[in-house]
């Protein structure tokens, strides 16, 4: 899955040499063997490398604020949406529905590598959502629809149906 | 020398009182010496003045009583009304009780609704099926303390016959039906009094706000009598009643024939799953699933158009919120020239009145269950919409749901289904047609184009089923080709169209379909239980009362 994630991603930074990924331990984390003999392990650590690699800093951040915010929703990714357990998905899209209430991206006001990840975690969640439960999470999928959108993000992943008109009337949430 | 006991020493001295009407005491008994005497006066007279007070309390309470009670005859519990006499007394509806009526003495039977008592007055709300109205019993010259005192201990739900004077009021009362007036009693009798303690109190059963306790549907269905007098259990039936009336009407005007189907027979009619077995003498016999074989007999016996009003039995063990073992059904078949939308539109028509009609004639219904169940409105189009079983589909496939061409919808598909015909054509009520023929009973008539389809419908309220219908197949070869490709007709799975004897002798084409009463009421009025629409409702857990 991380591994996918990953060539996704390069496809996206446009790194013309796909890299060859290892996993290691039961979770499956990613590692990526560097030339120098040291290796990258982790899903984050190891985008942010390609990052670089690619010449794309900006989509880390551009001050330090937007910088810390996109670490965030990095560490946000790993730590709790991988793996979350089901009653765990509705706290988090709760959260989500909230922050996002009032935010194009999920840092500042342009894509960033914080968007991107959390677009892979979140897509196998959105993706089983009924149509009640999406417009319930009005915010969430705006921010999904206009990410999946986005020139070049969505590469291995199906898009999902997202209605451009509420169905279901507000009285309901 | 023992001292008298106290007790002795005041009889003693309250003789001596009594007697010659004064405070002077006289003590019988030997003194002992000076100081336990005095000690002794003292202790007496106080005891003097004790029952002095006494005496004069007694004699002022029995004057009290002695006072004449001059409202006595303006109160109280009547005989038992074994139709004693024929009283020519007219009694006012409470829902006729308006300003127009100020200032006359009018006579009104009503229950007791809720009694509130304050120092001289009494409030009581009266209640007569849909309606109430504030009504208040003070002390002054028409109502005596002991009356007001009366009124605020009759128990609650009796029926009681009330004269009183209508009074207009500044102010509105918001918690009576009627408003603007108020009864100033002036007589109250108890016709039949109600027990004090009841299994449910009736604010309870109604819609309050947050916070307060609400009445577990069980409990309701248990004691239904009680839960049938509110406010809101009058509205539903009453308005289910008018759908019922509206049907008939409206079928008997476009020259329908009513008919009484069998409900015993002797084959499950709809597939022997859900079926109910009685025991028939020294056989069984099974409960109608539906009339669905015997209306068809009628159109073969050339009654052209028919349509029956009774019960249906299902043996589906669900507990769902729309499912009943027994309900009312309304169906409807049609002999038609040359094609099944003559039928079709004939049943669209039909329900089409029947909203219409609720809309106009049952305004005050659906507004008071408003009141405590609130919906939107029911909205329908005319002519009435009708899409084609691929169209459904393809908007289904459009809001990212995957099915296959030839699927049934699933409930949560056709309750999406529903939302999105709403959200695009604005209305409550469609018809799905040319349904895929799998899915469908072995009688359904295929479509002449396209084998994989039907001549079959259904039809929708608020994205829920309501009719399933299609035109028969009126030709016995076919039928009994159908039949066998569903593996019906063999020993382990008969049939009760009995070789199709009715098809055999010159059968015109004909279509139909049923209804559901309480499923219809349900949809129309936008709640969420049937139980709430069936009178006294029975589910696979249920079979009282």
């Amino acid at each position: 899955m991380a591994l996918k994630e990953l060539s996704s991603l390069e496809k996206c930074l446009g790194l013309k040499k796909p890299n060859k990924y290892s996993t290691q331990g039961e979770k499956k984390v990613p590692v990526l063997q560097n030339n120098q003999g040291s290796a990258l392990v982790g899903l984050v650590t190891i985008a942010s490398h390609l990052v670089c690699e690619a010449q794309r800093t900006e989509l880390l951040g551009d001050s330090a604020e937007q910088r810390a915010v996109v670490q965030q929703w990095l560490e946000y990714r790993v730590t709790r949406l991988d793996g979350c357990s089901k009653d765990e998905v509705k706290v988090i899209l709760k959260e989500l529905n909230q922050y996002l209430e009032d935010k194009v991206y999920m840092a500042g006001n342009c894509f960033t590598l914080a968007d991107a990840l959390m677009y892979y975690g979140i897509h196998h969640i959105v993706m089983e959502l009924a149509v009640e439960e999406k417009e319930r999470y009005l915010n969430v999928t705006r921010w999904f629809d206009h990410i999946q959108h986005y020139p070049g993000v969505r590469h291995h992943l199906p898009p999902v149906v997202v209605l451009r008109n509420r169905v279901y009337p507000s009285s309901q949430h | 020398m023992a001292l008298l006991s106290p007790e002795l020493r005041a009889e003693t001295v309250a003789l001596c009182v009594n007697s010659e009407g004064r405070g002077s005491f006289c003590v019988n008994n030997v003194k002992t010496s000076d100081a336990a005497a005095e000690e002794e006066q003292a202790q007496s007279k106080k005891a003097l003045k004790k029952q002095q007070k006494e005496a004069e309390k007694q004699a002022k309470k029995a004057e009290k009583q002695a006072k004449m009670d001059f409202a006595k005859d303006r109160y109280g519990v009547s005989a038992m009304v074994q139709s004693q006499e024929r009283l020519g007394r007219t009694l006012i509806r409470v829902q006729d009780l308006t300003p127009e009526k100020a200032n006359q003495l009018v006579w009104v039977r009503a229950r007791m609704h809720t009694i509130r008592a304050k120092g001289k007055q009494c409030f009581l709300v009266l209640r007569q099926q849909q309606f109430n109205v504030q009504a208040l019993v003070a002390v002054g010259d028409r109502a005596s303390k002991q009356m007001v005192k009366f009124a605020a201990n009759i128990t609650k739900e009796s029926i009681v016959d009330v004269e009183a004077v209508v009074q207009t009021v500044e102010q509105k009362i918001e918690t009576c039906t009627q408003h603007d007036v108020e009864l100033h009693v002036e007589r109250i009798f108890v016709i039949s009094q109600a027990d004090a303690r009841l299994p449910l109190q009736l604010e309870d059963g109604l819609f309050l706000p947050a916070g307060r306790a609400t009445v577990n549907q069980d409990t309701r269905l248990d004691n239904r009598v009680i839960d049938l007098r509110t406010t809101t259990s009058q509205a539903i039936f009453r308005l289910q009643s008018g759908v019922c009336q509206l049907f008939r009407d409206t079928l008997l005007q476009k020259g329908f024939v009513e008919i009484q189907t069998p409900k015993i027979i002797s084959a499950a009619s709809e597939g022997g799953a859900n079926v109910f077995t009685v025991s028939y003498f020294k056989t069984s016999a099974y409960l109608a699933q539906s009339p669905q074989l015997y209306k068809q007999m009628c159109i073969c016996a050339d009654f052209d158009k028919v349509f029956c009003i009774g019960p249906v039995f299902r043996a589906e063990d669900s507990n769902t919120h729309r499912h009943l073992t027994e309900f009312v059904g309304l169906d409807i078949e049609m002999a038609f020239n040359y094609h099944y939308h003559e039928v079709l539109d004939s049943i669209t028509d039909t329900m089409v009145e029947i909203f219409k009609g609720l809309r106009d004639r049952f305004q005050t219904e659906i507004q008071t269950v408003c009141k405590q169940y609130h919906s939107e409105p029911f909205k329908f189009l005319e002519p009435t919409l009708r899409l084609e079983y691929q169209e459904g589909v393809a908007m289904l496939r459009a809001a990212g749901v995957e099915m296959g061409d030839e699927e049934d919808l699933s409930t949560p598909n056709e309750k999406l289904l529903g939302r999105l015909v709403k959200e695009k054509y604005d209305t409550d009520f469609y018809v799905l047609d040319k349904y895929p023929l799998e899915v469908r009973p072995f009688y359904t008539m295929p479509d002449p184009h396209n084998p994989k389809y039907s001549n079959s419908y259904d039809m929708f309220m608020r994205g829920e089923e309501i009719l399933s219908g299609a035109q028969r197949v009126h030709d016995a070869q076919l039928l009994t080709e159908r039949a066998s490709h569903h593996g019906i007709g063999s020993h382990s799975n008969s049939s009760c169209y009995e070789d199709f004897y009715s098809f055999r002798y010159g059968a015109p084409p004909h279509a139909g379909g049923g209804i559901g009463l309480e499923r219809v009421t349900m949809l129309y009025l936008g709640l969420h239980n049937i139980r709430q629409t069936s009178m006294f409702p029975r589910d696979p857990k249920r079979l009282t009362p």
